[in-house]
């Protein structure tokens, strides 16, 4: 973590007609922080067109909805569990109808009321984002500390190149970097 | 007797549950249990002091902001720190910011439905509804227009059968009776809340860079890089768009939400009788208007044993009588250790036993001041701010009752605020201040900046002893403090003191109650199987549990999940 000079800029997820990838999760409680990995991940290796946000939200709870207002796609990154125990490191793809749908019985963490809580107010308001995906992984252990299972770790490179397949087949312009960009996953540097 | 156990709480942040006995349709006892583990403070031990925030800005994924600057604010005061003024203006514009987020959230996503009852939405007459509304606001979401269109939406909802989110609530409860008009007016609200919660994060992701974990702080001020010349930093453009999303956050602020938390409290006058609860109250300074932070735009102070005459000022975030009153006691909670301790000398070690409501039965400590419970959040700091002649408090509080006075002619007085719905009210006028004081502060901003002065941050020096610091900020839920001690530019020890700590506190070593457990003494329950009053007074404390402890349970296995009401 550097503390170097900052530019001002307007900030994340607030420019028109925009798709947003989106990581969910506590990056200081193990695997629950899958979802700001992927994403950190797919930014270091992926380049998108202008219109594509990357938002690291954390644990949002209903505070997500502001985020998903008048979006076009939205791509959510996050830990989930599903109904039967699948083996941890297990990816699933789900669409905006598995998450309340009683078929999937879909548990995400424990933000989960978040995602589908915000969904239904902005759908009932008229702001809804046109598609939701979500992304998930299913976690080891979301014990106390910094940093993704080997189990998960895996998985996610996994799911960066299926972010980057689900924004390809909707002609979205993303394509591998030629020189990956340095990472910042800055919970796991340093001490304690 | 009935025992009522609501585990979880729902529309809350993170676990709580809540145990009461009911007896002839009133509450005789109380237990508040957070069921998640807090330890995220040991992540920090060890750890440079200067990144220290980057960190505290994830204990909870809502007040991100507000662990952040408390967190840099504690360093500061260890090291006796001054930052520059454009660094406390920047830093409280992004507190205000989300504070009223977070109020809005609170009102209408979080608790307007214990009151609103969405299935009598379709009886409502929307131009009757358009002209109440009309009699009291400006607001031009009002429209019979507007109000026809949410009505609409709310019939199709409801014919297609499927209430979804909505499918859980208390719908056609006694305890609720709004007419259909006012049901449907405050409906709309919830729904254009969403819009201004949007505008309130682009106010933070200006100044913040990011949002919502803001990447804008330093021990020492901010790193927002201020040249009106230049296109790439915070020049006269940004200040503009700053200026205009503050300008269109005011009138939801004041002519809805601040109106219809008014609304609320005149329909629902019995609630003015109900939750008191624990009459300490605590509110620390905040918004300073000068560097060296000696003067603030929001009061603290304490009230004790609900005397509003008489309020013992907190004058400034050096105060010695808050440093030396402020310790937790473990006695009823999973936590090894004996007595009170500050939270300097405060450590996290758990000892988990199971529900025992006279031994240990929560995960949240219990904080004292100077040994007795205490109350925080939006209703001290309008009651210190009113008890403390402070004026911009009470044009707000004047013109709460006035506007509650003109609806059935209920008088309010200031002593009526310790209640249930004194939380709710209070909210409202302290949002409606917040309003006021956003526009304040982005002048003072621009003052600043226009006069020459592009300061925004000074070095730390870190000495090679050993120095404790208290970081203050009164948050959207009350009083945080921050306790850390730094040894050569690390961490040795971190304790937050979170609002939902003072409110959630289980009993203590004496057995004395927290807040929440002494409010829903007498709270009325007239079906044992709904206890939609329950939820009233618990939700108008506003709980946020999840920094108040957090996310794992200690046998390592998955905590039951939050049904969505």
């Amino acid at each position: 973590m550097s503390t170097s000079g900052m530019k001002t800029s307007a900030g994340g997820g607030f420019s028109p007609s925009r798709i947003s990838i989106v990581g969910i999760g506590n990056v200081l409680l193990g695997d629950d922080g899958f979802g700001p990995l992927a994403i950190e991940m797919f930014r270091c290796l992926y380049e998108c067109e202008a219109r594509v946000e990357i938002l690291d939200l954390g644990t949002p709870g209903l505070d997500l909805a502001p985020y998903l207002y008048d979006t076009d796609l939205v791509v959510i990154a996050d830990a989930v569990h599903p109904p039967q125990g699948e083996e941890p490191g297990t990816l699933f793809v789900y669409c905006e109808d598995d998450l309340g749908s009683s078929q999937a019985q879909l548990r995400l963490t424990s933000h989960d009321p978040g995602v589908q809580e915000s969904l239904a107010q902005l759908r009932l308001a008229g702001h809804a984002p046109s598609e939701v995906i979500v992304v998930g992984v299913v976690p080891e252990s979301c014990g106390l500390g910094k940093g993704v299972s080997l189990s998960v770790l895996n998985t996610c490179v996994v799911a960066v190149d299926t972010i980057a397949r689900l924004l390809m087949e909707r002609s979205v312009d993303c394509r591998a970097r030629r020189d990956p960009v340095p990472r910042d996953l800055w919970w796991l540097s340093g001490s304690a | 007797m009935a025992r009522i156990s609501i585990d979880p709480i729902t529309r809350i942040e993170g676990h709580l549950r809540i145990d009461v006995e009911v007896d002839g349709g009133k509450v005789q006892k109380a237990w508040a249990s957070c069921t998640m583990w807090r330890g995220l403070e040991t992540i920090l031990r060890g750890r440079d002091a200067r990144e220290g925030w980057v960190f505290a800005q994830r204990f909870c994924g809502v007040c991100t902001t507000v662990h952040a600057i408390a967190s840099v604010r504690a360093v500061e005061d260890a090291l006796q720190l001054e930052i520059p003024a454009n660094a406390q203006y920047i830093r409280n514009l992004i507190l205000i910011a989300h504070a009223l987020h977070d109020h809005i959230v609170h009102f209408y996503q979080l608790s307007a439905l214990d009151w609103v009852d969405i299935t009598a939405i379709p009886k409502a007459d929307p131009a009757r509804a358009a002209s109440i509304a009309e009699g009291y606001s400006t607001w031009p979401g009002n429209s019979r227009r507007e109000l026809e269109a949410v009505q609409n939406k709310v019939k199709g909802l409801i014919g297609s059968g499927q209430l979804g989110i909505f499918a859980h609530g208390y719908w056609g409860h006694p305890a609720m009776h709004l007419s259909p008009e006012l049901n449907l007016i405050l409906f709309a609200h919830y729904l254009q809340a969403l819009e201004f919660q949007r505008k309130s994060c682009q106010v933070v992701g200006i100044l913040g860079g990011k949002t919502p974990h803001i990447q804008n702080l330093a021990v020492g001020g901010v790193m927002n890089a201020i040249n009106l010349n230049s296109l790439a930093t915070f020049n006269m453009d940004r200040l503009g768009i700053l200026q205009s999303l503050l300008q269109d956050l005011i009138p939801f602020v004041q002519q809805a939400f601040f109106v219809d938390t008014c609304l609320l409290a005149a329909s629902y006058p019995e609630w003015f009788h109900y939750g008191r609860g624990v009459a300490n109250y605590l509110a620390v300074p905040d918004l300073p208007t000068d560097a060296k932070a000696t003067h603030f735009d929001l009061p603290g102070g304490l009230i004790m044993d609900g005397n509003l005459a008489s309020v013992q000022s907190i004058i400034n975030w050096r105060d010695e009588a808050f440093r030396a009153a402020v310790a937790e006691d473990v006695t009823h909670a999973w936590y090894r250790g004996e007595g009170a301790q500050t939270p300097w000398k405060g450590e996290t070690d758990p000892n988990y036993t199971d529900f025992h409501e006279d031994g240990k039965y929560t995960w949240v400590k219990a904080p004292r001041y100077n040994g007795s419970p205490i109350q925080v959040g939006p209703l001290a700091n309008v009651l210190v701010g009113n008890a403390s002649g402070h004026p911009l408090t009470r044009k707000w509080t004047d013109t709460a009752f006035k506007t509650i006075a003109s609806v059935h002619g209920l008088k309010v007085a200031p002593d009526d605020l310790q209640s249930t719905m004194g939380r709710y009210l209070a909210r409202g006028i302290r949002s409606a201040m917040l309003s006021d004081l956003a526009l304040q502060h982005w002048q003072l901003l621009a003052d600043n900046i226009l006069k020459g002065d592009d300061t925004t941050y000074y070095p730390p020096q870190f000495p090679s002893h050993e120095c404790e610091g208290v970081g203050m900020h009164e948050a959207p839920r009350g009083a945080l403090s921050h306790w850390v001690i730094v040894d050569k530019g690390a961490f040795s020890n971190y304790q937050a003191v979170v609002p939902t700590t003072w409110n959630a506190s289980p009993r203590d070593e004496k057995g004395v109650p927290g807040p929440y457990e002494t409010s829903l003494i007498a709270n009325p329950v007239v079906d044992p199987a709904k206890p939609l009053e329950v939820l009233r007074t618990v939700h108008s404390f506003d709980p946020c549990m999840a920094c108040a402890c957090h996310t794992l349970d200690v046998s390592g296995r998955e905590i039951a999940q939050v049904k969505v009401l």
